[in-house]
């Protein structure tokens, strides 16, 4: 057991901080207020080749391990970025343009990966439906081939990126009837007719990122673009799992180090009673709880990318207990921060104000917390 | 970052794991029931089994008999243990750590000698006398007394809540041997043996939980001890207990563990096996859930203390904050999920015939022995506040 980084991976974090907290955290506050997406923002984390860390360097990215980009996600995070934009780069980088890259041939990773691995296009992943959330394989989007075409009809919502995207990784079934074993997945340039995207949603947080709904209405799509096989889609939407659990939490540990610093620092200026309220106990529990709340995230995020980084098989005890424990003790920690701040953390104008409502995504988004428990319980149902 | 174990370590986890369950595990509800007498004479044979499988000799140097293992072997072995019986870990704790581990770091070459082996052979057994009725977390407040006269040291005062004081035969005792020395200084450690004149102990106390390991106050009245026996250099006696109770409070994060690992382990099986309304009760998300948060829990904490005792092991800058870090997290948590298993268990639950009402009573030492959760807090708190400052 080694629980460090690397010299090379703390190099490459203070790097990361260093220039988000230079470069574009001057963004995040604006574009939380007017729910708007920065292309300025985004152009800049392409810049920095942090939009295609995992991909090889050959198809434009850096070759990163998924510690890494960890490492990254979490720097970013915690240079104060807001979970809205980072939450729009795990979508495209780790959801979407990876399973392009997992699963698609050489051709279409020649033709998709490099514009995606820069960021010059924005990709999305389109498996949840209206009808269908945790429970996947009951997904009625049809995929029925036609001639040299696979036509898709239905509809995806709360899909990340979808309002901005050039590419969707659609998922639909060619036979309802097979549950799991029909769905395939197919790549969905934006212009391919039948495709278009709802109004963006308002949310609670994360609102820099552009969720919206996908419809498919007798969307064409070219049978090259059918990715890996057919009746492979569910295998693939297993494997972002893992990236889910790890390089899209990392965010959320970051998140957790910048609230617990700002927090910190709050208290030591805020006077009253003629003292800094870091003096009060009930204060420093708080701040005490949040660092404790940090450190077990921490350790349990960098688990799954270690499991990932070392190929073992997709560990579901793992995968679940960071997802719920980042989603529950995360958000109670945000809420702390909150109030350390007292009034001024419900103010827009404090960041924290922000990460508690963002905080509050990581408990549904991506499966929720109770759907983790009951993959937990399910699993020592059989131990 | 790596989180496999290696060969080495999963072999202790598996054979403790084994030892533990056929040894241990099936005496800790009688342990827990015994009359204080018997429970003595069982705790001195469960630490006589321990030491069989070289658990108090982990940390000890191979010169002494012991096995020089990693500090996450340790805990990988003592969490087994702990699961087994939380009591059983206390006093062997007590003595191979509390006791051991001062004089290992410590120790002169003939003091190691002379106790060591009897320590890890569980021929020994050892405490650490440094709370007092007055001096709890505040160690710095302790009371009692050394005063040099001759080729002696006289020691006067008394010591309480001391985990085997009643089994011990040799104890640590902390004493100032200079009130003016300021924070921090005049404080001396000393070995006392149990047959000194003037070393008394008390009448075990009647405790909540850990009824299985003996605790009890010591006297001191006029002990004279040889000045051979005085540990460390005196006067630096403060700074050797925080160095030794740092390992302490990753021991007590690990019996927490193991409270709560057991926790999770008997509220799983019963759930299998309990029916209501015609289904077994993990049947019902009310029951399953509490289980899936007790995994979570557990799972989280756990890492917490692997974490806390790869950073002691490899020199890291916050290992103590880590170490404190654990302990709240995993002592905290242990009581919930304590509480989540009785409730598991229903009207069981609530019987002592069923393990998880000792568990129950067991978890929240945690919360209190080896530093509060509140001084836990104050001491993370610190951290955070002196990172933000500078």
């Amino acid at each position: 057991m080694e629980f460090g980084l690397t010299e090379e991976q703390i190099m490459f974090r203070d790097t990361v901080y260093r220039f988000a907290k230079n470069e574009i955290v001057d963004l995040c506050e604006e574009a939380d207020l007017k729910s708007e997406f920065s292309f300025e923002l985004w152009k800049k984390l392409g810049e920095m080749g942090l939009l295609g860390l995992p991909f090889p360097e050959e198809l434009g990215g850096s070759g990163a391990d998924v510690t890494t980009c960890c490492v990254a996600a979490e720097a970013l995070g915690h240079a104060g970025i807001d979970q809205g934009h980072l939450l729009a780069l795990g979508a495209h980088t780790y959801l979407g343009t990876d399973t392009i890259y997992k699963n698609g041939t050489d051709e279409q990773r020649k033709k998709y990966i490099p514009k995606l691995a820069t960021g010059e296009w924005i990709c999305c992943m389109g498996l949840t439906e209206p009808g269908s959330g945790s429970d996947a394989a009951s997904m009625s989007t049809t995929a029925v081939k036609k001639g040299d075409k696979y036509i898709l009809n239905g509809s995806k919502t709360f899909i990340t990126n979808a309002p901005i995207c050039n590419v969707c990784v659609v998922f639909a079934t060619v036979d309802k009837k097979l549950g799991n074993a029909g769905i395939s997945a197919f790549i969905v340039e934006k212009d391919f007719p039948g495709f278009s995207t709802g109004e963006p949603f308002h949310k609670m947080g994360v609102k820099a990122s552009t969720t919206s709904e996908v419809f498919l209405d007798n969307c064409e799509v070219p049978e090259e673009n059918l990715l890996g096989e057919i009746g492979h889609g569910f295998a693939y939407t297993h494997e972002t799992l893992s990236w889910d659990r790890s390089a899209l939490l990392a965010p959320f540990v970051g998140g957790l180090k910048f609230m617990l610093e700002e927090a910190a620092g709050y208290a030591l200026e805020r006077e009253q009673f003629g003292k800094p309220i870091a003096k009060f106990q009930a204060i420093q529990h708080k701040l005490a709880d949040i660092k404790v709340t940090m450190e077990a995230a921490k350790m349990l995020v960098y688990r799954v990318a270690h499991d990932k980084d070392t190929e073992k098989p997709l560990n579901h005890m793992h995968l679940s207990t960071a997802k719920a424990f980042v989603g529950d003790w995360g958000l109670q920690a945000a809420s702390e921060a909150i109030q350390v701040f007292g009034g001024y953390g419900y103010i827009h104008d404090y960041p924290v104000e922000r990460m508690l409502r963002d905080a509050k995504l990581a408990q549904i988004g991506g499966g929720t917390s109770e759907i983790q428990r009951f993959i937990i319980s399910r699993i020592l149902g059989f131990m | 970052m790596n989180y496999d174990l290696n060969e080495e370590q999963v072999m202790i986890q598996e054979n403790f794991q084994n030892f533990c369950a056929k040894e241990i595990e099936p005496r800790a509800q009688d342990l827990d029931k015994a009359s204080k007498e018997d429970a003595g004479i069982m705790m001195k044979e469960n630490i006589k089994k321990l030491a069989s499988i070289g658990y108090l000799g982990m940390l000890h140097d191979e010169a002494y008999g012991g096995s020089n293992n990693d500090l996450v072997s340790h805990v990988l072995a003592s969490e087994e243990v702990a699961k087994a019986c939380a009591s059983s870990f206390l006093s062997a704790g007590a003595s191979a750590g509390l006791f051991g581990m001062p004089m290992k770091l410590f120790g002169t070459e003939e003091q190691k000698q002379k106790y060591l082996p009897g320590i890890i052979k569980g021929d020994l057994i050892g405490c650490f006398g440094l709370t007092e009725p007055e001096a709890g977390s505040d160690a710095a407040a302790v009371k009692t007394t050394a005063v040099k006269k001759g080729d002696k040291w006289v020691l006067n005062g008394s010591k309480t809540f001391i985990t085997n004081a009643t089994i011990c035969d040799v104890a640590i005792i902390f004493a100032y041997n200079d009130k003016d020395a300021g924070p921090g200084g005049g404080v001396t450690c000393f070995i006392v043996d149990r047959d000194t004149p003037g070393f008394v102990v008390g009448k075990p106390f009647d405790k909540m939980g850990f009824r299985g390991s003996p605790t009890a106050e010591i006297f001191l009245e006029d002990c004279e001890v040889p000045e051979s026996n005085v540990l460390g250099e005196v006067g630096k006696g403060f700074i050797q207990a925080m160095q030794t109770l740092e390992y302490g409070r990753i021991g007590m994060a690990t019996v927490s563990l193991g409270i709560a690992s057991a926790c999770l382990s008997y509220a799983n099986a019963y759930s299998k096996e309990r029916k209501t309304f015609g289904k077994f009760i993990n049947r019902y998300q009310e029951i399953s859930f509490k289980l899936a948060d007790m995994f979570i829990m557990t799972d989280a904490a756990r890492l917490l203390i692997l974490q806390a005792a790869w950073a002691k092991e490899s020199g890291q800058a916050d290992s103590a904050i880590l170490a404190s870090c654990a302990k709240l997290f995993t002592s905290e948590h242990a009581v919930k999920c304590a509480n989540m298993a009785v409730q598991v268990f229903g009207g069981y639950g609530y019987i002592s015939e069923y393990p998880v009402e000792r568990l129950y009573r067991d978890a929240k030492l945690g919360d209190i022995g080896e530093g509060t959760s509140e001084i836990q807090r104050v001491l993370i708190a610190k951290d955070v506040l002196n990172n933000a400052a500078s």
